[in-house]
């Protein structure tokens, strides 16, 4: 849950970014035609003077990501239809053990709270247990997003080593038929072995569940399933990005899912949803959380082979920040060119639109994956074909 | 039996850091499992990374042994009840005898 405290009104707030987090002369990368073309389109952001809630904080960056995800491998023993990075094989310029440590102790230095591992399927990269190690003795937060397929009663209890560290299993529906179209045969039953496994130990868990339009009629069983392992049961949105693309007409909700979405989202208050559906806030009912996307301001990604992208969603070549072959992760978060532009994007199509304070125009990249534009409406915009 | 002011104490999970609005505290947890505050008032984090660092959270003994006015301690107090409420700090009532 994400609140917003105002203690004492500053009446020296610059009217700007601050110079650290916007900078003036952003030195690292370059912006990629489409994507300055496609970010310019959509107008000058309106200075947060009349900003409320969390955009106003966030406007021009933190000095550094709340949260990073970081997707460490490529690597995966599974394949899902949808899965946001087209995972499978392992990637040749992976980041070594080596560079990956290196990263963690960066990481650590710039206060970044919380890292959420994934990828791929974390477990089958090979550094993994010393990079686990390493950001436990540094003191940052760890989560760890996996498939739960490779979860042994040896690597479960091992991992207890490891604090604080916390777990999200996939599952993407309540039952194996509903599950296994989407993640493959057999996968349901192995993940709940896993979940069983993480359980037994005492894990702290999740079961983290992509809401598609055939896992919807399965919320009530996914719920039971969590709460049978003692976990909370966390839905996020499906996004169009990697195989996501192609499954993406079939799989996601309708606006009338949506709607009795938001209606047993607060028949169940315990269900977390990762500040992922703020763009369903234009029905009028305000979800728990950021009402705004944190690409590039509060979080981003890191891809195996060093690629950072505004968020886990927005893996496009076009809209690559740097590489950490090439620079360190502190100058592209600080200096990209492309977060520079990405962090002062406008409201494009949704300027003016009388919902914008609730949903904030929705997810940049599904609107990429979509349309390849960035000033049109979300393309799961509730109000779409509304007069608001 | 009376009580007398709260004790207050940072809760172990909770981070803190600071931002050119003044600082974000983030009480972890996976995600979105955790929660966060962005503060828009650089005083407040100044002394709240004071009590965490230099008396191991306890905010009340960070507040006794500064020069605050009264003023100003009334003010960091109704911050830090705010704070209480949000789940950030623990309070206990201190009993004394009237």
């Amino acid at each position: 849950m994400t609140q917003f405290i105002r203690f004492v009104p500053r009446s020296s707030r610059s009217s700007g970014a601050s110079s650290l987090n916007l900078p003036m002369h952003a030195s690292v990368g370059s912006v990629h035609p489409a994507a300055r073309a496609a970010m310019q389109q959509t107008g000058e952001m309106a200075r947060q003077q009349t900003g409320r809630g969390s955009q106003r904080f966030l406007q021009g960056g933190l000095s550094a990501p709340i949260t990073v995800t970081w997707e460490i491998t490529a690597a995966c023993n599974i394949a899902c239809v949808h899965c946001l990075s087209s995972s499978g094989q392992r990637r040749p310029r992976e980041l070594t053990t080596e560079q990956s440590l290196a990263l963690v102790d960066e990481l650590a230095e710039m206060q970044v709270f919380q890292i959420h591992f994934g990828g791929g399927e974390p477990f089958m990269y090979y550094g993994i247990w010393e990079v686990l190690e390493r950001c436990s003795q540094r003191g940052l937060v760890m989560c760890v997003s996996t498939n739960g397929t490779l979860i042994t009663p040896e690597r479960a209890r091992r991992l207890t080593e490891f604090q604080p560290l916390y777990f999200q299993v996939s599952l993407d529906g309540g039952t194996p038929q509903t599950n296994d179209r989407i993640r493959g045969a057999g996968v349901f039953q192995r993940a709940m072995r896993g979940l069983e496994l993480l359980a037994a130990e005492q894990h702290s868990l999740t079961v983290n569940s992509v809401l598609t339009r055939y896992s919807f009629a399965e919320l009530d069983q996914l719920y039971e399933i969590a709460a049978s392992f003692g976990a909370k049961l966390r839905v996020t949105r499906l996004r169009p990005s990697g195989r996501g693309r192609d499954v993406w007409n079939d799989l996601h909700p309708t606006r009338e899912q949506y709607h009795e979405f938001t209606l047993w989202l607060q028949s169940h208050p315990d269900v977390l949803t990762a500040d992922s559906f703020f763009h369903l806030n234009a029905f009028g009912q305000k979800l728990a959380g950021l009402d705004i996307c944190g690409a590039a301001t509060a979080t981003c990604c890191i891809c195996p082979e060093g690629e950072v992208y505004p968020c886990a969603f927005f893996q496009a070549p076009e809209f690559e920040a740097g590489n950490l072959h090439e620079h360190s992760f502190k100058d592209i978060w600080r200096n990209s060119a492309l977060f520079a532009f990405y962090r002062s994007m406008g409201a494009g199509a949704c300027t003016g639109c009388g919902q914008y304070n609730a949903c904030h125009g929705g997810c940049p990249a599904t609107k990429w994956f979509v349309h390849h534009k960035l000033d049109i409406k979300d393309p799961e915009c509730v109000l779409a074909g509304t007069s608001a | 039996m009376a009580q007398s002011p709260v004790t207050y104490h940072l809760v172990a999970e909770v981070k803190i850091r600071r931002e050119h609005f003044g600082g974000i505290l983030y009480k972890y947890g996976c995600a979105d499992r955790g929660a966060m505050s962005f503060i828009n008032s650089p005083q407040l984090i100044d002394f709240l990374l004071l009590g965490q660092q230099q008396y191991g959270g306890d905010l009340g003994a960070a507040l006794d042994a500064q020069n605050y006015s009264p003023a100003s301690k009334q003010k960091l107090r109704a911050a830090l009840d705010d704070l209480a409420r949000r789940g950030y700090i623990q309070t206990e009532a201190e009993e004394s005898i009237s």
